[in-house]
């Protein structure tokens, strides 16, 4: 296609050379083999605990590149994010509970449920609140993901309360079905609902990655740079942020499905609480805001340490139990945590992946001159 | 139609701010594809009167009109639509991101894509093209892949007028396109006003300070004062005009 007009001007030289190295980038490559570890997991680790962290991390990265999209492209400061991710966790839930037996039909009318709510309850948050002067409209969705957290705690016939709501999934997914062994791994409900996780979370992250470099992701990313010179060319810019509202909650909500799904237990601690909003946050600083890549880094940086950090401390305390000092420190694990979050928002400003590129690009500098 | 219609016309135009009248029953009419300069010292009204055609402010007496439509109801962004483009005193770009960016995201508002959130931004190569072209036309076509913010005051100035550009307006409303820039940069700015005229497809009206830089640039020349049109006529003539001498020349050339 190229040979036809050779490239004249530096943009054209630029976008020819893109076209050449699409498929021998390195950020491509990053990606395949991420996947490939993924798809590859359960027989590379025989450790149920090593496959829920993985797939955790796959969720809550998807989460966060959807808060990403919020509040690194737009600019939008909202507090109600874990909210969607709550009422997309509730869809499945309370489906599967009050009908009595999983069913089939359920996982999509779950989805549906899931989308069709955080749609109107964006719709609602954007219209109502959306105009208000950024500080009001954090106090706005911080009282509203107050008030649905609330919900879910009160409104026991509907929820359960406090206890959560437990339950089974359909059929092959079920906890309880087997079938046989494929390479020397039992085949059973875990390993399927993995890999529904795994190829959901792939495909809302390319949605995600799709959005931001599309002509409405351009727009948005102007909108955050100068609303007003935005206005001035003829952008109206109230639309595209209602958009991104819109858009982001419904991948919150999706992954709210995908941790039900996963997890088989959804109860206001687990998904609707300040808390997860708090991690959401963590780990989108973390990782790098503006990255949408930075949020699996930030994701899986949190996870991890949640996870194995308290481990290893605890070995500490076993193989040296005689020094007192060590095991203080040992039983306060969340203090370390602590400190690790503070180092990396002191030596990276702008998130791992934020800072990484920056490296890059500076290099990529010195290299042209 | 026997004579050519003024592009954009005003009628009378008057502002008042409490008991201040900036501008003071002006009757201008630009003809199309032709350069009006407006002149006068500080405080005359030239920016006040720029901001009643482009719609800003609302006056308090008189009509404009726009290819012989009375516009003088329309909002700000309507007229943009109309296609008045405005540059403005302060330069007012994206600093993010880059040069180039800027100028696509004005093409891309125009080209009715901006809506649409699954395709790749990059799928739309004309954009870029297009864009290139423009920042060639102002000749800032060496740093198109700098970002915005790093590029220098009279550099930024050019990508304003790219971006004006791009927005394709009939009518350029120029405040002061050489406001705060050094010495060396002002040249530029003017042979790249010059060139857009030239091109004849634009009507420029250009409000400027320094008088020297415009009697070879324009077709007619405005001259205010306090907030009245006092004279309004070819280069030449005006410079010869007396009460312009006095009144711009003389009492506004110490300050300018």
């Amino acid at each position: 296609m190229a040979d036809q007009h050779p490239p004249q001007t530096p943009v054209q030289a630029q976008r020819a050379q893109e076209a050449a190295g699409r498929y021998t980038r390195a950020g491509l490559w990053l990606q395949v083999i991420l996947l490939v570890l993924l798809a590859l997991e359960p027989w590379l680790v025989s450790s149920f605990r090593v496959m829920d962290v993985a797939a955790k991390v796959m969720i809550f990265a998807v989460l966060v590149a959807s808060y990403d999209l919020l509040l690194g492209y737009t600019g939008i400061f909202s507090l109600a994010h874990a909210m969607f991710f709550g009422l997309g966790a509730y869809s499945l839930a309370l489906i599967i509970h009050h009908a009595g037996a999983p069913l089939w039909y359920h996982l999509p009318l779950a989805a549906l449920l899931a989308t069709g709510l955080a749609v109107l309850v964006s719709l609602v948050v954007a219209f109502f609140s959306l105009r208000l002067k950024a500080l009001f409209f954090v106090v706005m969705t911080l009282a509203l993901a107050q008030f649905a957290d609330i919900l879910s705690i009160q409104w026991h016939s509907l929820t359960r309360g406090e206890d959560g709501v437990s339950f089974k999934l359909p059929g092959l997914l079920d906890v309880g079905w087997s079938g046989g062994k494929l390479w020397g791994l039992t085949v059973n409900g875990r390993l399927l609902t993995y890999y529904i996780v795994l190829a959901a979370a792939a495909l809302l992250f390319v949605g995600l990655v799709r959005f931001v470099r599309s002509p409405a992701g351009r727009v948005l990313k102007s909108i955050r740079d100068n609303e007003q010179r935005a206005t001035a060319l003829g952008y109206k810019t109230f639309n595209y942020q209602i958009l991104a509202n819109v858009f982001g909650a419904v991948v919150a909500s999706l992954c709210g499905v995908l941790y039900a799904l996963w997890v088989r237990f959804v109860g206001p601690e687990s998904v609707m609480s300040t808390a997860i909003m708090l991690n959401i946050l963590l780990m989108l600083i973390i990782g790098g805001m503006g990255t949408l890549y930075g949020s699996i880094v930030g994701a899986a940086f949190i996870l991890v340490a949640e996870s194995w950090l308290a481990d290893g401390l605890r070995a500490v305390k076993v193989f040296l139990p005689d020094l007192m000092v060590l095991q203080r420190l040992a039983d306060r694990w969340i203090l370390y945590f602590g400190v690790l979050f503070v180092l990396v928002v002191i030596f990276f400003p702008k998130g791992l992946v934020g800072s990484a590129r920056e490296i890059a690009a500076r290099r990529r500098a010195r290299v042209r001159e | 139609m026997a004579a050519a219609e003024p592009l954009i016309r005003s009628q009378e135009l008057t502002v008042r701010f409490g008991g201040n009248v900036a501008v003071n029953r002006v009757s201008l009419a630009v003809e199309p594809y032709t350069l009006k300069s407006i002149i006068g010292p500080n405080g005359a009204g030239k920016t006040t009167l720029f901001n009643l055609l482009s719609g800003q402010y609302r006056p308090t007496g008189g009509r404009i009109f726009f290819k012989g439509r009375d516009i003088t109801g329309l909002n700000a962004a309507a007229r943009t639509h109309l296609g008045i483009g405005r540059s403005f005193q302060l330069t007012n770009i994206f600093p993010n991101l880059t040069v180039l960016e800027n100028v696509r995201l004005a093409l891309q508002s125009r080209a009715g894509i901006s809506y649409i959130f699954w395709r790749n931004f990059r799928a739309y190569p004309e954009l870029e093209d297009r864009a290139y072209e423009l920042l060639q036309r102002v000749l800032l076509e060496g740093r198109w892949d700098a970002v915005a913010s790093t590029l220098t005051h009279g550099e930024q100035r050019k990508l304003e007028i790219a971006i004006l550009l791009a927005l394709d307006p009939e009518l350029l409303l120029l405040d002061e396109p050489t406001a705060g820039m050094s010495l060396e940069e002002v040249p530029a700015i003017l042979e790249l006003i010059r060139d857009i005229k030239d091109a004849g497809q634009r009507t420029i009206l250009l409000v400027e300070h320094k008088f020297d830089m415009i009697m070879s640039l324009s077709d007619s020349i405005a001259v205010l004062k306090e907030g009245r049109l006092i004279c309004d006529d070819a280069p030449e003539v005006v410079s010869c005009n007396p009460e312009v001498l006095e009144a711009y020349l003389g009492g506004g050339a110490k300050d300018a």
